[in-house]
């Protein structure tokens, strides 16, 4: 192995500092300097730099395993898992960093996507309704059948990173719009045969310019979903189904 | 129970809801209309790179030749069809029309989220925003020239395009027509899953652009070089 393989190559990061919370300042593209060890992956980097660069640097994680969604940044102008990311992806050792457009930003790279998914929760009613006397806890759950919940289990991989929102410029042009996750969030309580809801409420919330009538299939959920959701089929069916069911 | 204003809330949710829908539906029916005719259209006036004699016979045919007494058409076929046209263009613009980034805050918003990711179908509906918002203006010349004098011919169609300096219009409208026009079919079919296979039809969306640019651009180039050597006033062209 070649002297610079061990050593392994320098790595510069460029990453959006800003601090909302301090009054004088003001946003700016801040360069790091790191060393690449084998398997690096852009999330072990930033815990790198934080740890002995810069301890103020601000970014979010949890279970650094791509379960949680919560480390969800713009990487070289893909929005992504930066614990997915390995660095050895980009030849040039360049690697820029951005946090998410159109959410709220807490500082750095981190922002506020718990606050935005919990206002689509409420506002789209996304958790289960159960049919009358299915809430009794001392009766048996039906049983569901492993095809259906299987189809539920592939909807339900979602883990709310808020990639989706931020790769689709629909979404920032027009705020009211629910986005793939919410879209995909619906089709997965329409499929769940425990939910009371007919097909006409999930219709008459997302059958609409703000629903699926309001995307304009330009795709940004489908090209950056870290998690390969089939948004554009589920979408194109959603909207299929509706433009039948409602002219 | 429901009060009469639940009722009547619910009732213009539904309105509201068909609307989306039946716009949503009459914005891609006639976008596939209008997209399909270009790709005829192109061809057919490029079969001026086949001679004049290609041209004519194509333009008496589309003229109903055949059952004129003269063989040389009606022209007003050319007034009532461009006059159709118009018609759908309208329809397909009036409902494309809330795509747009209307208001100033949606354009920054737009503008800075491309700034920061980087997504070629994102970049590609831009450019057909842009050609769209070009085509607004250039299409209802086209097609107002071709209701008010619609004679077509070699010679007819080469005076207009060099003498009359219509290859100024053509010139813009053609590369933003093909983009708008080729990119909105592809978009159509992923948007309602007419076909899965998206790189595909990505890659004929971008095949048929080059293609129809270049036999757009040479036809245009062989108009203008007719025009030059006719001498006003002209005399239409007869095989």
């Amino acid at each position: 192995m070649s002297q610079q393989m061990a050593k392994g190559r320098t790595l510069t990061f460029s990453i959006f500092r800003y601090d909302p919370q301090m009054p004088d300042d003001k946003p700016k593209m801040v360069d790091y300097q790191i060393e690449e060890a084998p398997g690096m992956t852009v999330f072990i980097a930033l815990n790198q730099l934080r740890e002995q660069q810069d301890p103020s640097l601000q970014f979010d994680f949890v279970c650094r395993a791509g379960i949680c969604g919560s480390c969800a940044m713009v990487i070289n102008g893909m929005p992504t898992l930066a614990c997915r990311t390995l660095t050895s992806k980009f030849a040039d050792g360049k690697i820029k960093l951005m946090p998410l457009p159109g959410f709220e930003l807490i500082g750095d790279l981190s922002v506020n996507t718990g606050k935005f998914m919990r206002e689509i929760a409420e506002r789209l009613k996304l958790w289960l309704h159960p049919k009358t006397g299915d809430d009794d806890i001392h009766r048996l759950e039906a049983p569901m059948s492993p095809e259906e919940a299987a189809k539920l289990y592939e909807l339900e991989r979602c883990v709310e990173c808020g990639v989706c929102v931020s790769a689709c410029a629909t979404k920032q042009m027009r705020d009211t719009f629910v986005g793939a996750v919410g879209l995909m969030k619906i089709a997965r309580f329409e499929l769940d045969s425990r939910d009371a809801r007919s097909a006409d409420d999930f219709y008459h919330v997302i059958g609409n310019q703000d629903g699926v009538f309001g995307c304009m299939t330009l795709l940004g959920c489908q090209d950056n979903c870290p998690k390969d959701l089939p948004h554009m089929q589920q979408i194109a069916y959603l909207r299929r189904k509706m433009a039948v069911t409602l002219v | 129970m429901r009060t009469l204003t639940d009722t009547t809330a619910l009732f213009k949710q539904k309105v509201a809801s068909a609307w989306s829908a039946k716009a949503d539906r009459l914005q891609s029916a006639t976008g596939i209309l209008l997209g399909c005719f270009l790709l005829v259209h192109l061809h057919f006036e490029s079969s001026i790179l086949f001679g004049k004699e290609a041209f004519y016979h194509v333009v008496q045919f589309l003229e109903g030749g055949m059952f004129s007494e003269t063989g040389h058409g009606y022209p007003l076929l050319t007034s009532i069809f461009s006059t159709f046209l118009l018609v759908v263009v309208l329809v397909h613009a009036a409902f494309a029309l809330r795509r747009f980034p209307a208001q100033i805050g949606q354009w920054r918003a737009l503008r800075s989220q491309m700034q920061v990711v980087n997504h070629s179908d994102t970049r590609v509906w831009f450019w057909q925003l842009v050609s769209g918002f070009i085509l607004f203006f250039l299409v209802p010349v086209h097609l107002y020239t071709m209701i008010a004098t619609p004679e077509i011919g070699p010679h007819l169609s080469a005076e207009r395009v060099y003498h009359d300096n219509a290859w100024l219009l053509y010139i813009v409208l053609l590369p933003a027509v093909v983009v708008h026009a080729m990119f909105g079919l592809y978009r159509v079919a992923v948007k309602w899953g007419i076909s899965a296979n998206r790189t595909g039809l990505r890659k004929l969306a971008h095949i048929l652009v080059v293609y129809l640019m270049v036999i757009g651009l040479l036809s245009l180039g062989q108009y203008m070089m007719i025009g030059s050597e006719l001498t006003l006033p002209i005399e239409p062209f007869r095989p």
